[in-house]
């Protein structure tokens, strides 16, 4: 069973900073980039396979161990939790979890219970929950800032990466709830049980920041 | 009105033959082993008080358990673990027992896992329970038997030990809030090295806060000893690592190059629970640990009883899946013969069938109402016999 070492990859966002990691570090990843609608990628030098995958998906099949290890954002752990290792900072993907209302509110005043539009839950029930704050929280799936704007909340709990977005729509940033950045992850398992090759690739990884 | 009637909870399956075939072959040759080793068998109640999983030592968190109540309203849990019981069983009916106590079981425990995670919320564990002794010897006899259980399910396998002490007195010596201690110990837990050294950071940098950014990297072989030596600000701490060496050393030898020994001083998980060594056995194809356990002095006491013990279990559905997916799965067992009763001949044939049994085959009555059906029934279920009871002599069919 001795498989290549394989690696989730998130799509999108973090993708291309993670390809041209593994680019840097001498990986040859034509198949990567020709992929077309292939899923498991070979990149042929480095017994090393990609697969790449949503966000939710890199962490559930590196704790299943189907993925040997996977690169995804803070945000995606800290929302997902779950059981892995969670090694390398990568330093890329670097954005922040924030809470934003409308320019001007005064978001902690009153006693009324806050209503949270977020696609993060588990994130804002945590940073709520800090603060001893009861708060209502709505997930919503798409542009999170309609949410306020359409008076369905007080706030929003969302990933801000320059602030151009929440600007443009009349919202500001109240406080900073948690610094993300891609994270290099692995199964608990493959780590021991194929620890010289994984110990190799991350050794290649830092060496590659 | 929504009707769940045709389909099982969230986290349950039902097994069927094959299925049931390697579980319990699983199970039996655990249990085999276990008794092989003179540790006796216990059973405990499915349901328990909810109080007995709700230790300083070893909490539960509320939301894994499944509750109901009793008739007097007092609330009841499906027992989540077979260690808490076996040691209320222990510090109650067993308090007057000869020292030590050998314990072994294979049962049901349930938990509620995270919905449509491909969990199961219902595993059956087979595990032992070294009560009484604190000797070295009782440490090596249980990670020796947890390596011959991995070892018996044919897989290749790799056993994992570290000590929870070493980090104990490591986090022991900083002068922080327990809060701090538990943020520790989740980082080193899940090798978080960069927010471990962010936070060991601020507080200062130190021989200690030092050995504590390391431990997570320290896993491997006999290297990982040498490494940490160095580290060790002390000499009882050195004590420890030393204690861990002859038991990784001796293990290694025991098993002589079958399997994989290896050691991780990162290994952090449940501190308030275990207080000497703990293990951890993989499985190559499983994605998380099928075997756990490690010394806990400390539980019994909590029933009331101060008397220090040891213990593994194996997660006995994670082995099956494994070995239904790599291993060699036993064949079903057939019938050798059927037998066919004539009319007004089924006394005889029941009474046939029954000579047949006690020869020690395994022999079906053949529910059709003529011959032919039987052939082609018997044909189907590659049964080699078809014996006609007609009231004459038997007559015997090789298919």
């Amino acid at each position: 069973m001795n498989r290549p070492i394989r690696m989730a990859l998130t799509k999108g966002r973090l993708e291309k900073d993670t390809v041209g990691l593994l680019e840097k570090m001498g990986f040859d990843c034509t198949a990567v980039h020709e992929k077309g609608r292939k899923l498991i990628l070979p990149v042929p030098d480095g017994n090393l396979e990609v697969v790449l995958a949503k966000a939710n998906d890199v962490i559930t099949y590196v704790e299943h161990g189907v993925c040997d290890m996977g690169v995804v954002g803070k945000d995606t752990i800290m929302e997902m939790k779950g059981k892995f290792f969670e090694l390398v900072d990568l330093g890329f993907g670097r954005c922040k979890f924030a809470l934003a209302s409308k320019k001007g509110y005064d978001f902690y005043s009153g006693y009324g219970i806050k209503t949270i539009a977020t696609k993060y839950p588990n994130v804002a029930r945590s940073f709520f929950e800090k603060k001893g704050m009861d708060t209502e929280i709505i997930k919503i799936e798409g542009s999170v800032e309609l949410a306020p704007l359409l008076e369905l909340a007080d706030g929003i709990v969302d990933i801000v990466e320059t602030g151009t977005t929440l600007k443009e729509n009349g919202l500001e940033v109240i406080e900073d709830v948690a610094p993300v950045s891609a994270r290099l992850i692995a199964n608990t398992v493959s780590l021991k049980m194929r620890h010289a090759e994984i110990d190799r690739l991350i050794k290649l990884i830092e060496e590659n920041l | 009105m929504k009707n769940y009637d045709l389909i099982t909870p969230e986290g349950t399956k039902d097994y069927l033959f094959g299925e049931c075939i390697v579980r319990r072959n699983i199970e039996d040759s655990l249990m085999a082993l276990f008794k092989s080793c003179g540790y006796s068998e216990i059973i405990t109640p499915g349901l328990e008080f909810y109080d007995v999983f709700n230790l300083n030592s070893r909490y539960f968190p509320q939301e894994d358990l499944y509750k109901l109540t009793d008739s007097k309203g007092r609330l009841l849990v499906m027992r989540p673990d077979t260690t808490m019981p076996i040691a209320r069983v222990v510090a109650t009916r067993l308090r007057d027992a000869i020292l030590p106590l050998k314990l072994c079981y294979g049962q049901t425990v349930y938990r509620t896992e995270a919905a449509l995670k491909g969990r199961s919320d219902e595993i059956v564990q087979a595990g032992i329970e070294l009560i009484g002794s604190q000797m070295k010897m009782a440490d090596l006899e249980v990670v020796s038997t947890a390596v011959e259980a991995l070892r018996s399910t044919g897989m290749e396998f790799s056993l994992e030990i570290g000590h929870i002490g070493i980090f104990k007195e490591l986090v022991g010596r900083l002068e922080v809030s327990d809060r701090v201690k538990e943020n520790i110990r989740k980082l080193i837990e899940t090798k978080n090295f960069p927010a471990l050294n962010d936070l060991l950071d601020s507080l200062g940098t130190s021989h200690i806060t030092n050995a504590l950014k390391k431990l997570p990297a320290l896993f491997g072989g006999d290297e990982v000893f040498e490494k940490a030596e160095e580290l060790m600000p002390d000499e009882n701490i050195k004590r420890i690592l030393d204690e861990l060496r002859e038991l990784y050393t001796d293990t290694a030898e025991i098993c002589g190059g079958e399997g994989n020994i290896t050691v991780d001083l990162g290994l952090v998980n449940k501190t308030d629970y275990y207080t000497g060594f703990i293990i951890k056995g993989y499985l190559q194809g499983h994605g998380e640990e099928v075997l756990s356990g490690g010394r806990y002095d400390k539980l019994i006491s909590e029933f009331g009883y101060d008397i220090p013990a040891v213990g593994f279990a194996v997660n006995v559905n994670a082995v099956a899946k494994v070995i239904e997916k790599y291993g060699v799965i036993p064949a079903m067992p057939r019938p050798d013969a059927i037998v066919f009763a004539a009319e007004g001949c089924e006394v005889a044939a029941i009474k046939a069938a029954r000579e047949l049994r006690e020869q020690g085959l395994i022999v079906e009555n053949a529910l059709f109402d003529d011959i032919e059906s039987v052939r082609a029934y018997a044909m189907d279920n590659k049964i080699p016999k078809v014996v006609v009871i007609d009231g004459e002599e038997d007559r015997e069919v090789i298919e």
